[in-house]
């Protein structure tokens, strides 16, 4: 796409992010580390999940919901992370990957479980494929419920990390 | 002490090594002839020192009587200026090797065959430059050739690929005799004489002369392993013990080296005019291809072999550059070329010394002398790492070493001489630079892989990465360290007082006023200043500020804990992932494919009956010597060819050799019968 065409679009969209709601309020029972504040970079775990928080972690990020305007941001690599998102339930084969990300996110971090199933398990527990939740195998400072949860859960849940 | 004292105590000390090697039980012999050997070298050390500062006024003279009346002259040792520089080469390699031989030699290397004939290797070495005659040149050279075969068997019974290499070597270094001894016979019947002196006075030409400088010049580039003679060298060098192998590398090679600038410069310099071009072309091609072989080889003795091969080459070239230039009437820039010859020499024998005892230290602590098996030897092997890096920064001629100041001087002279003169200078200074320029491009490659494969990175194998436990338990292993440490020493001053040791050397040539020494830097008279205190200064410099910021940010930041590569949470990142000298030289080996002809394989194996999966790939690559495979295999199966028919004449019937016996009374009858 040429550059003027790029303007074009942009000048007929227009903002289409979500009006942007309150900043949460600071919950000190969750002992979010202070550095963290206003920016973080997040690394995504799959470590078992059916894609439906894929798709609602991807629209987060998106244009619509866009949680990089408050300071959160993907990122490919978990020495490049403070927070790791981790969605679905943990599988056996996913266990020893789990620990090894966690081990490779520099301190201090955040462990976010995203989703039911790496919650609870949810709808999986006790099949023969499931180690157990993810905070059976790691710490998890913060959940997000939701069999998917909503997009606006999940940003919520990064606001509370940023602060903004 | 003169040079004709510190010879005589070489003997002394030579026959002391032998009697100590012979009656020394096991467990002192390596210290008591180890000693004694450093001895000798220290002994060479000065007997050189003598013979250039106070050149001898009194030769070391042993008539000898042969049966028959033949009426040789006496045997003369009395080292000339340019024989003492090679006595310092010889001693000093041999006094480093000895020491290191201390704690290195083992088994058959530490037995009273292999001590005894280290000593005699040594005398040997230090008896052909000393030399004045023919007779105990050849001398000299005989116990040389025949002392280094036998140590090079030393471990034939260990290795089977040691016998093969022996053989080669023993076959290679005795043709060289053969055509020294027949040049020599041609220069000593014309001459009426066999010492060096009235075989110079001669002033010999013709064909006999064109003869005798082929021979001879066939001879010389043998032991000096100039392509194409070069075979047994990449054989030779790996398979001996190392420290023989560091003496065999640093010094021995050097006597081809010699003999080339006495031939061309005393013996028969007007018969080699004409032959500059092929000197120069011995040499530029020798060190081309010396050291594309040895930036593709993955066996660290190998391509140190190499390296030997390149090296020498580089003399040679600037020697024959020299004899171009004096040839076109410009002996300022000559003289340059014939000093660069001196100091390439001088730089190679320090760091090509400490090369081949670091790889000794590898191959004893580990087992292997692959590359591509090797890796993080820095952290268990300090002293080593430092040495060799110092050594290797010495042979890819980077600033403040003595590789530096030699190429440098050798580059000074191939720049500056002038290629209006004639049409073959106009020609052959270009294509030199630029063979040049290739040749320290493709060494800088060369050592950065032997330096980056062995001692950085990850060990690539269990055996590198555990070094074996008796070894760092030896108590020999602290005189290996000094031997190492004391060679890097002596890479790094020959670099520091380039000065100093340049105008000795232009001295020892004859040339002095061309070259001065400022503050230790060296400034050739009207081409060029090479000061390596001011670029220390500079290195120092440049490197102050980067340490204080290292410093200051590491007492700010604290320290962070370094691990792998990043394995997308598998275990993925497995040494087998690491670049190895294969595939650190394959691109080379892809550039010079033609030239260097590798035969490769690739092998895969299908999971089942299955197209796509592959259960196992396998990739072999051998490289040969194309020199090797091309000439002498096929001279070789001629040979045998030969000798299958001469086996016909002697065939085991008593019948034919009662026959044989008869014609050859009869023919004796014949012709003393005949008027």
């Amino acid at each position: 796409m040429n550059p003027l065409g790029l303007l074009k679009l942009i000048a007929r969209n227009g903002r289409f992010a979500e009006p942007a709601p309150p900043a949460p309020a600071e919950d000190p029972a969750l002992h979010l580390p202070n550095s963290l504040r206003g920016s973080v970079q997040v690394r995504h775990v799959d470590t078992g999940s059916c894609n439906g928080c894929e798709i609602e972690v991807g629209a987060a990020f998106g244009g619509v919901y866009d949680v990089e305007r408050y300071g959160a941001r993907l990122v490919a690599s978990p020495r490049h992370a403070d927070v790791l998102a981790v969605t679905g339930v943990v599988t056996h084969n996913m266990v020893e990957p789990l620990l090894r990300t966690v081990e490779a996110t520099p301190q201090p971090r955040v462990v976010i479980a995203i989703g039911d199933c790496a919650r609870d398990c949810g709808l999986f527990a006790g099949a023969y494929g499931v180690a157990g939740s993810v905070s059976d195998i790691v710490d998890v400072d913060l959940t997000v419920p939701g069999c998917p949860p909503h997009p606006a859960a999940i940003v919520a849940a990064l606001r509370q990390v940023t602060g903004r | 002490m003169t040079a004709v004292g510190g010879l005589l105590t070489v003997l002394m000390l030579t026959g002391i090594a032998l009697v100590l090697a012979l009656v020394t039980p096991d467990r002192h012999r390596s210290l008591a002839s180890g000693g004694t050997s450093m001895g000798i070298g220290i002994a060479g050390i000065f007997t050189g020192v003598a013979a250039i500062t106070s050149p001898p006024k009194v030769a070391l003279v042993i008539p000898i009587a042969v049966p028959g009346g033949l009426g040789l002259d006496p045997l003369v040792l009395s080292p000339t200026p340019l024989g003492g520089v090679f006595c310092i080469v010889v001693g000093a390699v041999g006094a480093v090797a000895a020491l290191y031989g201390i704690g290195y030699a083992h088994g058959p290397a530490a037995s009273r065959t292999g001590w005894s004939a280290f000593a005699l290797f040594l005398l040997g070495m230090l008896i052909v430059p000393s030399a004045g005659d023919v007779v105990s040149f050849l001398l000299g050279w005989e116990t040389m050739a025949v002392a280094s075969t036998v140590l090079v068997l030393s471990d034939h019974a260990e290795r089977p690929a040691v016998r093969p290499a022996a053989a080669w070597y023993a076959v290679m270094t005795h043709l060289s005799f053969l055509t020294l001894a027949t040049g020599f016979a041609l220069l000593a019947s014309k001459a009426h004489s066999t010492t060096f002196a009235r075989i110079a006075d001669a002033g010999i030409t013709g064909p006999t002369g064109i003869a005798a400088f082929l021979l001879l010049l066939t001879g010389f580039a043998t032991k000096a392993g100039l392509v194409p003679l070069h075979v047994w060298l990449p054989r030779a060098h790996p398979e001996a013990p190392s420290h023989v192998s560091a003496v065999m590398s640093a010094a021995m090679v050097k006597m081809g080296v010699y003999g080339i600038i006495l031939l061309t410069s005393s013996w028969l310099p007007a018969v080699s005019r004409p032959f500059a071009v092929l000197v120069l072309a011995l040499g530029v091609l020798s060190g081309s291809y010396g050291i594309l072989q040895a930036s593709i080889t993955s066996d660290l003795k190998r391509l140190l072999a190499y390296s030997t091969t390149e090296n020498v080459g580089l003399a040679v070239t600037a020697v024959g550059v020299g004899m171009l230039l004096s040839n076109a009437g410009q002996p300022e820039v000559a003289s340059i070329a014939f000093l660069a010859a001196l100091l390439l020499v001088v730089s190679h024998a320090a760091f090509k010394t400490v090369l081949f005892l670091g790889a000794g230290t590898i191959l004893k602590a580990t087992g292997e002398r692959d590359l591509d098996r090797l890796g993080g030897l820095a952290r268990t092997h300090p002293v080593t790492a430092w040495t060799f890096g110092l050594a290797a920064m010495g042979a890819s001629a980077l600033p403040i070493t003595s590789g530096f100041v030699a190429e440098w001087t050798l580059l000074q002279a191939v720049v500056h001489g002038d290629g209006r003169a004639n049409t073959m200078l106009a020609l052959a200074l270009p294509v030199t630079l630029g063979l040049l320029a290739l040749t320290i491009g493709l060494g800088l490659l060369t050592f950065v892989k032997a330096f980056g494969m062995a001692f950085l990175a990850r060990p690539r194998s269990d055996a590198a990465a555990s070094p074996s436990p008796e070894f760092t338990s030896r108590p020999g292993t602290a005189a290996m360290g000094v031997a190492q440490v004391l060679g890097a020493l002596s890479v790094w001053g020959l670099g520091l007082a380039a000065g100093p040791i340049a105008t000795a050397f232009s001295s020892v040539l004859g040339y002095s006023g061309m070259v001065t020494s400022e503050m230790g830097g060296l400034r050739l008279v009207t081409i060029g200043v090479l000061d390596p205190v001011a670029l220390g200064l500079l290195a120092v410099g440049l490197a102050l500020p980067v340490g204080l910021l290292v410093l200051v940010l590491r007492r700010r930041v604290p320290r962070r804990a370094t691990d792998l590569a990043w394995g997308c949470g598998g275990v993925r990142t497995s040494p087998r992932m690491e670049y190895t000298a294969t595939s650190y030289a394959e691109p080379l080996v892809r550039v010079f494919g033609e030239a260097l002809r590798p035969s490769r394989s690739l092998e895969v194996s299908q999971l089942g009956d299955d197209r796509v999966l592959e259960s196992r790939v396998a990739f072999a690559q051998e490289l040969t010597d194309i020199v090797e495979d091309r000439w002498y295999a096929p001279a070789a199966r001629w040979l045998r060819i030969v000798g299958d028919q001469a086996r016909r004449i002697q065939n085991g019937s008593i019948h034919r050799y009662l026959g044989f016996s008869f014609a050859a009374l009869v023919l004796v009858l014949v012709v003393v019968t005949l008027p």
